[in-house]
């Protein structure tokens, strides 16, 4: 279905239908919903969300793609199907976090797996040095890391540290670290049914 | 139609031009000889590039001067979104239309947003000159933690849906006295003018041309963060502040000096009896400043 958020017209898949707590999932850096294929095993519906500028979600007129715009997008999401369990990948996990921290309400439990934009905000001044591609080099597609250091994805993490669930995977970014002490390490085998059963509290 | 204000000083752009950045169409205005060395000037949150009239003139005597309107604001398109990145990749954009290398020169936001272009494009920028644009004073303990400035920042994005501009004030002069409240020091005469160039008169009253969306910008941010990006400039920066106490400034040298301590090549100057506005409140000396500097 088309959401909005702002001006941004979005896309969220309804991946599945059931009743019981709904499952959202955020894609990594440069993916989009298609990724997830039919999604995990989960009692309840499943929903998995094109961020801007990615699958049929709507490009952002300009660029300025950041985390906290994308979290805006995962946030639409939420306001349109309501508590949910979150899971992302890369920079969805990244995502996930800061929606995990900055909305206790709403956000029933959260899985943070490895991929492609974990780094999210990123630890270090950044710009167009390397920049990380949505749609190769065009600056109107630029995923943009702007100055954030570690501790401010640890407040989230520490905020988010009774719902929080990560995956460890090769090569973690800075702010990793301080999510794992108040984040449970989980393995891929069981990490969605680890999600459900902290979902339900 | 209400008559352009006059005001001491200001000399109207004798060239427009516009820049395509990321695919928005940015508005420049131009001064002095074309065939000059060039300088861009980068205005502040809710300016435009009128708000150099009066320093652009005195600096057009030896550049050419190129001020743009950032994004969002003045006669620049406005965005689907808007980050710091964006804005500083916007600068570095317009100094790649001018064929060399080139002085840069910002006031507050812009000029943060100044050093850090000749942070990530130091081929294109021969020396950056930030007017006080060093951020406000550290947060109190009363900031919320970046968890709660989210919250905020997305329940904004939550109200924004369907709204895609301001509400109309019925005369200029309803503008000028918003603005007034939130820069005191400036005189009427002045607010007026640029108030006059940051609006549109339509049918049903007058509307800022910037872009409501800027009100709630891009989520959570802290002043200390500056110097994280203040630290890796290479080329000569001259920061220049004014005396006066003013919106948030003049800040005590205990927040200050730390933040400059970190820029490699730094010379600082201080224009007396200015505030946070000091190009508008002491232009010559402000323009003798940059001009001794980018000597």
């Amino acid at each position: 279905m088309r959401i909005a958020h702002a001006r941004l017209t979005l896309e969220l898949h309804e991946v599945r239908q059931a009743a019981g707590a709904p499952l959202l999932l955020l894609h990594a850096l440069a993916g989009s919903s298609a990724d997830w294929g039919g999604g995990p095993a989960w009692p309840g519906a499943v929903w998995a969300l094109d961020f801007s500028g990615h699958g049929r979600s709507e490009p952002v007129a300009g660029g300025a793609y950041t985390a906290e715009l994308l979290a805006g997008d995962a946030d639409a999401a939420l306001a349109k199907i309501g508590p949910a369990a979150v899971a992302g990948k890369g920079l969805g996990a990244y995502v996930a976090l800061l929606v995990a921290g900055a909305r206790p309400d709403v956000v029933r439990a959260a899985l943070l797996l490895p991929g492609a934009g974990l780094a999210g905000g990123g630890p270090a001044p950044y710009l167009d040095a390397s920049p990380e591609p949505l749609e190769m080099t065009d600056p109107a597609h630029t995923f943009e890391r702007d100055v954030r250091p570690p501790e401010y994805a640890a407040s989230f993490a520490r905020a988010a540290r009774r719902i929080l669930l990560v995956e460890d995977g090769p090569e973690p970014p800075p702010w990793w670290r301080a999510v794992r002490p108040p984040g449970e390490t989980v393995a891929a085998t069981d990490a969605f049914s680890r999600l459900a059963a902290r979902a339900r509290g | 139609m209400t008559v352009e204000p006059d005001f001491p000083g200001a000399v109207p752009p004798e060239r427009r031009s516009t820049v395509v950045s990321a695919g928005l169409r940015l508005g420049c205005l131009e001064w002095g000889d074309p065939a000059a060395p060039p300088l861009v000037l980068c205005h502040g949150m809710w300016d435009h590039a009128r708000s150099f009239s009066v320093l652009a003139p005195l600096l057009a005597r030896r550049y050419r001067v190129v001020a743009l309107d950032a994004r969002g604001h003045g006669d620049s398109d406005w965005a689907a979104a808007y980050s710091w990145p964006s804005d500083v990749r916007d600068i570095v954009a317009v100094l790649g239309t001018l064929g060399r290398p080139a002085h840069l020169v910002g006031h507050s936001k812009g000029g943060g947003q100044a050093t850090d272009a000749a942070r990530v494009a130091p081929d294109r920028v021969r020396r950056v000159v930030n007017v006080d644009g060093f951020g406000p004073p550290p947060f109190g303990p009363e900031e919320p933690p970046a968890p709660a400035q989210l919250a905020k920042f997305l329940d904004a994005r939550r109200s924004l849906a369907g709204r895609n501009g301001w509400r109309p004030y019925g005369a200029l002069d309803d503008l000028v006295e918003r603005r007034r409240v939130q820069n005191p020091r400036l005189s009427r005469d002045w607010l007026r003018f640029l108030v006059f160039h940051g609006a549109r008169e339509a049918g049903d009253g007058w509307r800022w041309k910037a872009d409501p969306q800027m009100t709630h910008w891009t989520g959570p941010w802290r002043p200390e963060w500056i110097a994280l990006s203040h630290a890796h400039v290479r080329v000569p920066m001259l920061a220049v502040v004014g005396s006066e106490p003013d919106t948030w400034g003049p800040l005590p040298e205990a927040v200050l000096g730390p933040r400059l301590a970190v820029v490699p090549n730094l010379t600082r100057v201080t224009i007396l009896g200015a505030g946070h506005f000091v190009h508008v409140e002491r232009p010559v000396e402000t323009a003798d400043a940059i001009l001794d500097f980018l000597d």
